[in-house]
């Protein structure tokens, strides 16, 4: 199997395009079953609550440590950046607003979302594909239990609950990484800083972080639950899954944000 | 009772199965023998619904079928309590009544006192006998059985072998073993069917396998090179 | 609540569950860095397999030239949309170029193809090196007096050398050429304003940072997925569990590191 994509890669870019397109067209169709099961389970309320509580104890904690240390790095280098260019024009009064803004509408989600991915995605990718192998699915099915209801939704259900639990920290981080750089670079205080931040920063903004960040939530559970759920072979396919599963919801994740950037824009502040 | 008519089965234009019919009445039980990829598995599956025959027709007498996995297929991210009552939950009993019988189910296979463990706390024999406690646990008229000795040391297969042929006297249900172990068979089953490459080569009581001038048969039962069977395909 | 607490954690105590977290990852780095210092060993040695070499460029390249490309692209697309309508309002339409185009060589372009080299390439190989630990196929390579890693790390190495900081410059250009068909369609700034702009702000020095902060990522995605695909053990379980950790590892260091850079460059030129 390896060898022959391979020799494919060899051959040529094209012929892996199109092996790419097809699969990713199979994909596509693969998730929609999964979403119109999960969204028909959730309206009927045939939901495990227990289940769904102690998927977002998971997601949350699985991504609590990471998540914060990337918020803090990408906060730091983000406002070092935007400082050292507000500073040459005399900006500093705006470097608050400046940074939130970046921060609750485009970086703050977008890294939250990518983390997420990479933590719950994968390790969600992994342990279905695992299921599928040992026939822990095959076992659910012949006791005539959909799959999707048992463990998509309760996974759906705690992102969701979670999500906008780690974006508000994420963005709470970044913030914070914000405004020791702009003190400890610019000299800018604290007051000023959060002066800024109150003068610029809107509802909307807020509306438009949760947005993306729910979305993008969806899109990790949907992508990595699909691929788990219709993976099989050996422990070979359980890391091909895991990677199919950061590399397509990372992908949709990005194409999805600009879209959500474009129709969500209401004017210059 | 169990009744396949004539099983039709491909993946990606290899057939597997080519016309297969058999019928295994209640409290008998059916060993499914025969080599590596000869459609004993692809059999089972298609009887448990988890896979669609391309032509043929499955009739059972009963929905409730209990199928023991060969990996155990136990949710390890359940106890062994919860994995028992999962298997009880369509029929909404009340707590208590559930209790009793997953109690009674597991004192059956001995592991009444390991009813709140984690299926990965446990051994592998012991993950065997949960996963038969789960298959039985509704008194199915219908018990598959998938290779549930491969893997396992001599004693460990003799142990299961007596649990399958206990379960047997005491559920009265219609029985499928796919197998390729020679005393599981021989010690289980009251009928066997050799199949190779699709279709029904054999079929027979296993105490006459030995005796039988069918060279299938002979050459599977005596494990031996000379015969029809995997001539040129190694 | 206590026993609901361990039953949530799998039986671990959360402190527990911390102290074993945080000695794995002291583990870890010293693995990475084990693997790291052999690996340049061999390479400073010349002990190289270059047909092997240029298999893994084209595994490493070719193979993420999609995911790579397609997320450069509407990164591009997002930055310019955003910065573009900001700095239009102002009637500040002759900087967008040099800000976007600043943006994408010195931050977003690097680490956007940092995090989607590190999901597709850190995670194959995470899951390739440790699929060959539990088929033992590692162990036959030990019994044969080959060390492994001269004969899988050192190849994925070179090759990432190469390959990733090309991936970054692919990334960055198809990012730039969104950004300025979005700053045409959106909010009417002719391409060649866009260029003039972008040829104003941007010196020899932004290219450098962008190909340090690459070939930091390399290293990175390369050692860190090597050493935890080298020590998994165990079944198909555990190899989902490695290529997991892989690539958090490898993206949250990529973060950590991009930061570090970003401020020793700010400290060069200030």
């Amino acid at each position: 199997m390896q060898a022959a994509q391979a020799k494919k890669i060899v051959a040529s870019p094209f012929l892996l395009f199109e092996d790419w397109m097809t699969v990713g067209v199979g994909l596509c169709g693969q998730v929609g079953i999964v979403i119109a099961k999960t969204f028909y389970y959730i309206l009927r309320m045939q939901i495990d609550w227990q289940e769904s509580l102690r998927q977002a104890y998971f997601i949350g904690v699985k991504s609590f440590l990471v998540v914060g240390i990337t918020s803090l790095f990408t906060g730091l280098a983000m406002s070092l950046q935007i400082v050292m260019q507000l500073v040459q024009f005399g900006g500093e009064s705006a470097i608050g607003g400046v940074v939130s803004l970046a921060l609750i509408r485009q970086i703050g989600p977008i890294t939250a979302a990518i983390i997420v991915a990479g933590r719950v995605g994968s390790s969600i990718a992994a342990e279905l594909t695992t299921m599928n192998i040992s026939e822990q699915i095959d076992a659910l099915k012949v006791m005539r239990i959909d799959p999707v209801k048992f463990l998509v939704v309760p996974r759906f259900i705690g992102a969701m609950a979670m999500m906008p639990v780690l974006s508000i920290y994420s963005m709470a981080i970044g913030l914070l990484a914000g405004m020791i750089i702009a003190q400890v670079v610019a000299d800018v205080s604290f007051g000023v800083f959060l002066d800024s931040v109150k003068s610029t920063i809107i509802d909307q903004d807020f509306y438009v972080h949760f947005l993306k960040s729910a979305i993008n939530a969806a899109i990790v559970i949907f992508y990595s639950c699909a691929i788990g759920l219709n993976t099989r072979g050996g422990a070979e396919d359980v890391g091909h899954a895991v990677t199919r599963a950061v590399v397509w919801s990372m992908t949709v994740m990005f194409i999805v944000n600009y879209v959500v950037t474009d129709l969500t824009y209401e004017g210059p502040r | 009772m169990i009744s396949v008519r004539n099983l039709r089965k491909s993946f990606n234009g290899r057939e597997v199965l080519k016309d297969v019919s058999f019928d295994v009445w209640p409290g008998e039980m059916l060993a499914l023998i025969g080599p590596s990829g000869c459609g004993k598995s692809t059999t089972l599956k298609l009887i448990t619904g988890l896979l669609e025959p391309d032509d043929g027709e499955i009739v059972l007498n009963s929905k409730e079928i209990g199928l023991v996995f060969q990996g155990s297929a136990l949710l390890n991210s359940l106890t062994v309590r919860e994995n028992l009552a999962l298997a009880l939950r369509e029929r909404k009993l009340p707590k208590r009544e559930q209790d009793r019988i997953i109690m009674e189910d597991l004192t059956l296979v001995g592991l009444a006192d390991y009813v709140d463990s984690f299926p990965t706390q446990l051994s592998g024999g012991q993950q065997k006998r949960t996963s038969f406690a789960r298959a039985i646990v509704n008194d199915p008229k219908i018990v598959l059985y998938d290779e549930p000795t491969t893997g396992l040391d001599p004693v460990m297969s003799t142990i299961i072998e007596d649990y399958m042929i206990e379960l047997e006297n005491q559920l009265h249900a219609a029985g499928i073993v796919v197998t390729h172990q020679f005393s599981t068979w021989t010690r289980t089953a009251h009928r066997a069917i050799l199949m190779h490459d699709g279709v029904i080569v054999w079929e027979g009581k296993p105490d006459d396998a030995m005796r039988s001038s069918n060279p299938y048969i002979v050459q599977f039962a005596k494990a031996t090179k000379d015969g029809p069977m995997l001539t040129g395909t190694i | 609540m206590d026993s609901t607490v361990r039953k949530l954690s799998n039986g671990l105590h959360p402190i527990d569950a911390l102290d074993k977290w945080f000695s794995d990852g002291v583990q870890l780095i010293g693995q990475a860095t084990l693997t790291a210092v052999k690996t340049v060993k061999y390479a400073l040695a010349g002990q190289i397999d270059l047909p092997e070499v240029f298999r893994q460029a084209n595994m490493i390249g070719v193979g993420s030239l999609y995911v790579v490309g397609v997320t450069g692209l509407f990164t591009g697309f997002a930055m310019s949309l955003q910065i573009s309508r900001e700095l239009a309002a102002f009637g500040a339409d002759t900087s967008v170029g040099g800000v976007v185009a600043f943006a994408l060589i010195r931050e977003v372009g690097p680490i956007t193809a940092g995090v989607m080299v590190a999901g597709r390439v850190g995670s194959a190989i995470a899951a390739e090196i440790s699929t060959m630990m539990v088929s033992e196929q590692i162990d036959a390579l030990e019994i044969m007096r080959v060390d492994p890693v001269q004969f899988l790390v050192v190849p994925r190495f070179l090759a990432a050398l190469v390959m990733i900081p090309a991936l970054s410059i692919y990334s960055m250009t198809l990012g730039l050429a969104g950004a300025i068909f979005v700053a045409q369609a959106k909010s009417n700034i002719p391409p060649d304003i866009f260029l003039d702009s972008v040829k104003q702000t941007i010196v020899g020095s932004d290219f450098v940072t962008h190909i340090v902060k690459s070939l930091i990522n390399a290293c990175i995605i390369i050692f860190f997925s090597c050493a935890i695909g080298l020590h998994t053990r165990g079944g198909a379980e555990e190899v989902g569990h490695a290529t997991t950790r892989a690539v958090v590892w490898t993206m949250t260091l990529i973060f950590i590191f991009n930061y570090i850079v970003t401020a020793l460059s700010n400290l060069h030129t200030s």
